[in-house]
């Protein structure tokens, strides 16, 4: 879940940025900007998370709000589970490493994704599988700028680009995203993925800053597909609590089907 | 002097001779026969395939459908709309489409979903006869499916088989159920074989949460002898603003095969009747120039010219006549022996495509008033013209040069 | 003796032999017709569809034509390149990896078929697109990232020449796996089922990311001079490389369709043209039958002079010979500078044909043309022969069996 997770690990930065320490710093910009997003993967490596959210999504076609619990450990994986509506409780998503899996109560079935299921949306929003599987590759396929840094709209802003290196097995021709600093915390603002030819092709927006267990996180994040208008898939968090004691063997097919 | 009883007699004088040519001309005249059959016959039979498994005469689709396939992009009021086609004089059925994945055990596949008004969709399209093994849908049995031959192979299953279906429903939702095989339908088209999984409209609608709409109607005109063109136009006036397109139409590729076998088989016809006709005239001709010497004989006891050519086409005719009943009797029985039995060629080939149409590796003649009427049509004009010839010649030719042939 | 007596023969109805040697004539034209333009057309299907893909001999991984996959690929491919290179009769063999796999960019993604080829063991004559390419060009390098699409795949997915895309399939594990390519060039071949959703790629990357080594690959396609000699290449291939865990297969298995395909038009063929001889002879057999009745008298003269009857057999099946070689000759005449002209231009009839017409996924060659293989001209000219001797065999029997009184009671 590369939305869900991208903020969580941009959000986890704040525990062990030295604010001022770090914003004294001025090397390179390249190098600053991958020690940012390294800090990211480095944050979220060994940690473990569990999140109440809901997400709500409108097409030209139809609209549905849903309650998900999600649990990750570590980098490789994650198990999100539908709790509301009734229809659909209990079908849930695994990820284990590059392997996803997903469990449907309805029939009582476990299909793992193949490669013909990449495309479509995860749930009906407007996240792909896809980007399931992509996750917490950020550092590893693309390069990332500070392009701008300094006071705008009334807060500390930075830039980022992140341009994919040239052998990349991504779809995106680049990346950009804007965070705040609030004192020792970096909030995410907006992030826009770009297609080859450089046109906006998706907007995340994140907003509603929040306490979640002692950090300061946006509570809403909401993507929107640039090619149509009124569409959006929002998440929004409820709770979400760190550091949760998490066999690994949590993250397991049998697991899935439980509830 | 009775012409014909003379022409007959004459006729039966030699009779090996009259056999032979007689024998020549019929043999090539049921050939004839029986290969016109059997061209006409697997022109219908593939025109019957395209038409009658998946195509039908005519369909309807809302405007762009068939650009994108977009679920959403269905025709509104299917029961209204399918009422009022049927009270046009069509057939129609409202046909459902949405694509997704099965699974069975381990193996999956990609398929392509086809929701189908069970009664309707029988007076459309011949696919409830066209099963390998198993039965067809029955609207009551909201599980069972029929699904395409590759497809059942690839996943493993057959008649009894149980498989999950999984797709996106329309409320975005994930739509899966599970659905036993009914039956596996034989070689259809690349896609059904591959892909295909049909299932009751009920069915289709409760899996893809799609309440309401048809993504294809498809009709057959009542009164098969009805232009294409004009059965179109009546749609078009109920239809209501969507669009209408005739089965020529969908499928460019195929109509323009058929055009193509068209002249092509006009083309070997014409060669073999060149052939007939080379064979019957030489037999014809022979027939008369022997027997020059004996005409000049008739003429020089009185004969006119007039009554000599009369004589020559008599026979001529008489010999015709008696072709065309062997002619008759070559061809008739073994074209209608194919007709019911066909030719069945699948040990050579056991189906394939051509131009995206299944191909029926059994070959079926269809008796037509044309196949059957043409070669001895043929046989007749052919036989009085090369009568010609030499019926003039022999009308012309002075008494005592003629005998001194001999 | 006969021979002089059966040519005079013939000399006396010079019309009669003439139309009936026309006759002959015909049929050699009609049979070198129709049996060129299959051979062509055969030959030319089966060497067209050996290049979109699977070639005339392939050499597979176990159970691969059954049941495809990309776990299932045939080691030693280097050591299996250089035996069958080595075989009489092979022009090329090159090693291939396909599979299934999805195709993204960032607007869409669709499912297509992929083919890692090596590009500098490959050209036109080993695959098809290399001869349809529509703009760019073939990527050089095996190990790049160069990649060649079909042209309606690329509206599909709103690519570019020069345009990157990630592809994905089921690697050798069975995990998936993902790569990016960029598109070198564009090829059509006018099927748009093939147009729509193949992708040429590059079979060293293809390699790393299915996990393969660097020997192994999906198949060994062989392509050889004469496609009539694939089922002795395969037994001699299957000799050579025996005791390895592959199977040798023909076109005819991988591409059934195709094969079934020429075998009914082939059988349609030979009915056709049976039919056809069977009218031929019966023309013939009218004549020689006809010039036999009317010498009736001759005939019992000649026995009563002292010709044994016998003799006068023999003297009618050599005028059939004669009206045979005849009709063979004027046959050749009339369809040499038929054969000559469609064997070089052929007729063309790509106006009357729908583009992008094809025989399950093959496309079918607008242009008529000749090709007639030695052993055709030989059946030919054999069956012609044979045809007319047989017509004479009749009238010869009844020749022989003249009896000089009865034959003479009528003058």
């Amino acid at each position: 879940m590369n939305a869900i997770s991208t903020a969580i690990a941009l959000l986890l930065l704040t525990a062990f940025t030295a604010g001022p320490g770090l914003a004294a710093e001025k090397p390179d910009g390249t190098a600053r900007a991958k020690e940012i997003l390294n800090k990211v993967d480095d944050m979220w490596r060994g940690k473990s998370s569990r999140a109440i959210l809901t997400m709500k999504v409108q097409t030209a076609n139809y609209t549905r709000a849903m309650s998900l619990e999600g649990w990750s450990k570590g980098k490789g994986m994650s198990l999100v589970r539908v709790t509301y509506p009734l229809k659909e409780k209990g079908t849930a998503t695994l990820k284990t490493g590059p392997v996803i899996y997903t469990y449907l109560p309805k029939t009582d079935k476990t299909i793992r994704l193949t490669s013909g299921m990449m495309s479509g949306s995860w749930m009906g929003s407007h996240l792909t599988n896809d980007d399931l599987v992509k996750e917490s590759r950020l550092t590893e396929d693309f390069t990332a700028v500070v392009t701008f840094e300094g006071q705008r709209d009334g807060a500390y802003a930075m830039d980022f680009s992140l341009t994919p290196k040239p052998d990349s097995a991504v779809v995106w021709g680049k990346i950009t995203m804007t965070l705040h600093v609030e004192g020792n915390d970096y909030l995410p603002v907006t992030e826009v993925f770009y297609d080859e030819e450089l046109k906006p092709a998706r907007t995340i927006v994140f907003m509603d800053i929040k306490t979640f267990a002692g950090r300061r996180l946006p509570a809403v994040m909401k993507v929107t597909p640039a090619d149509k208008p009124g569409e959006f898939t929002e998440l929004v968090y409820q709770s979400l609590d760190f550091e949760i004691p998490l066999d690994d063997s949590f993250f397991s097919i049998s697991q899935l089907r439980r509830d | 002097m009775n012409i014909a009883m003379f022409a007959l007699r004459n006729a039966g004088r030699n009779k090996l001779r009259s056999a032979v040519t007689v024998g020549a001309m019929g043999l090539a005249g049921g050939i004839m026969i029986l290969y016109g059959s059997l061209m006409d016959g697997v022109m219908t039979t593939m025109i019957r395939n395209v038409v009658d498994m998946e195509v039908g005469d005519i369909q309807i689709h809302r405007k762009g459908y068939r650009d994108d396939m977009d679920f959403y992009k269905s025709a509104p009021d299917t029961e209204g709309l399918a009422r009022k086609l049927e009270a046009q004089g069509f057939y129609a059925s409202p046909r459902l489409f949405g694509y997704g994945l099965s699974a069975a055990g381990s193996a999956s596949s990609g398929v392509f979903l086809k929701g189908i008004d069970v009664g309707r969709e029988k007076m459309v399209s011949k696919l409830h006869n066209h099963l390998l093994s198993g039965s067809w849908l029955d609207s009551r049995d909201m599980k069972g499916v029929v699904i395409g031959k590759k497809l059942a192979r690839t996943l493993g299953v057959a008649v009894g088989g149980e498989i999950v279906v999984v797709s996106q429903a329309g409320d975005g939702s994930m739509a899966n159920d599970l659905y036993i095989v009914r039956g596996v339908l034989k070689s259809v088209s690349e896609s059904m074989d591959r892909s295909g999984v049909i299932m009751t409209d009920a069915a289709f609608r409760e899996l893809m949460v799609f309440p309401e709409g048809a993504h294809e109607i498809t009709l057959k005109r009542r009164d098969q002898s009805e232009l294409l063109a004009v059965a179109a136009g009546r749609a078009v006036a109920v239809a209501n603003g969507l669009e209408v397109k005739t089965w020529r139409e969908l499928r460019p590729v195929i109509a323009r095969v058929f055009d193509l076998w068209d002249v092509s088989m006009l083309f070997m016809l014409v060669i073999t009747y060149s052939a007939i006709t080379l064979v019957t005239f030489n037999a014809s001709l022979m027939s008369v120039f022997e027997r020059i010497p004996e005409f000049g004989m008739m003429k020089a006891l009185g004969f006119t010219p007039g009554r000599v050519l009369q004589l020559v086409f008599a026979e001529t005719l008489t010999l015709a006549v008696a072709a065309c009943v062997v002619a008759l009797a070559v061809g008739l029985p073994t074209a209608y022996y194919s007709q019911v039995y066909g030719i069945d060629l699948s040990h050579v080939w056991p189906g394939g495509s051509f131009g995206g149409v299944a191909f029926d590796p059994v070959w079926r003649s269809q008796i037509t008033l044309k196949s059957t009427v043409t070669p001895l049509f043929f046989i007749f004009v052919v036989a009085l013209l090369s009568a010609l010839y030499p019926g003039v010649k022999a009308a012309l030719i002075n008494p005592v040069a003629a005998m001194r042939l001999r | 003796m006969i021979f002089l007596l059966s040519w005079r023969n013939l000399a006396r109805r010079k019309r009669r032999a003439f139309i009936t040697a026309l006759t002959v004539a015909l049929g050699v034209f009609l049979s070198v017709t129709f049996t060129a333009l299959g051979d062509y057309a055969y030959t030319n299907m089966i060497n067209t569809s050996a290049k979109m893909g699977y070639g005339h001999v392939t050499v597979e991984a176990e159970g691969y034509n059954v049941s495809p996959a990309l776990d299932k690929r045939l080691n030693g491919v280097s050591d299996i390149l250089s035996v069958i290179r080595s075989t009489d009769g092979v022009e090329s063999a090159v090693p291939r990896i396909t599979g299934q796999a999805m195709f993204s960019t960032a607007s869409r993604s669709v499912g297509g078929v992929f083919m890692a080829i090596d590009p500098k063991a490959e050209s036109q004559s080993t695959i098809a697109f290399l001869g349809a390419m529509a703009g760019g060009e073939m990527f050089g390098d095996a190990k790049g990232r160069g990649a060649v699409v079909g042209v309606k795949l690329m509206e599909k997915l709103n690519l570019k020449r020069g345009g990157k895309f990630v592809y994905t399939t089921t690697g050798a594990t069975g995990d998936l796996v993902s790569e990016s390519a960029r598109v070198t060039g564009v090829f059509k071949t006018g099927v748009e089922e093939v147009d729509g959703s193949f992708v040429i790629l590059p079979i060293g990357r293809m390699r790393d990311a299915l996990g393969y080594a660097d020997d192994e690959a999906t198949m060994v396609v062989t392509f050889i001079k004469d496609q009539r000699n694939a089922d002795a290449t395969k037994a001699v291939l299957e000799t050579s490389l025996a005791g390895r865990r592959l199977e040798v297969l023909t076109w005819s298995q991988t591409q059934a369709d195709i094969a079934g395909h020429v075998a009914v038009d082939r059988a349609v063929n030979y009915i056709y043209q049976f039919l056809m001889g069977v009218m031929i002879a019966a023309g013939i057999l009218n004549t020689v039958m006809m010039g036999v009745l009317e010498r009736w008298r001759e005939f019992g003269v000649m026995v009563a002079v002292g010709f044994r009857p016998s003799r006068l057999s023999l003297m009618v099946v050599i005028e059939s010979f004669w009206l045979g070689i005849m009709g063979l000759v004027l046959g050749v005449i009339v369809t040499a500078p038929w054969y000559y002209y469609m064997s070089r231009t052929g007729i063309d009839l790509s106006g009357y044909m729908q583009e992008g017409t094809d025989v399950s996924g093959v496309l079918v060659d607008p242009t008529l043309k000749f090709r007639l293989y030695r052993e055709s001209v030989v059946g030919i000219l054999a069956g012609v022969f044979a045809l007319t001797a047989l017509a004479g065999l009749y009238p010869a029997w009844k020749a022989g069996r003249t009896n000089p009184v009865d034959a003479l009671k009528n003058i």
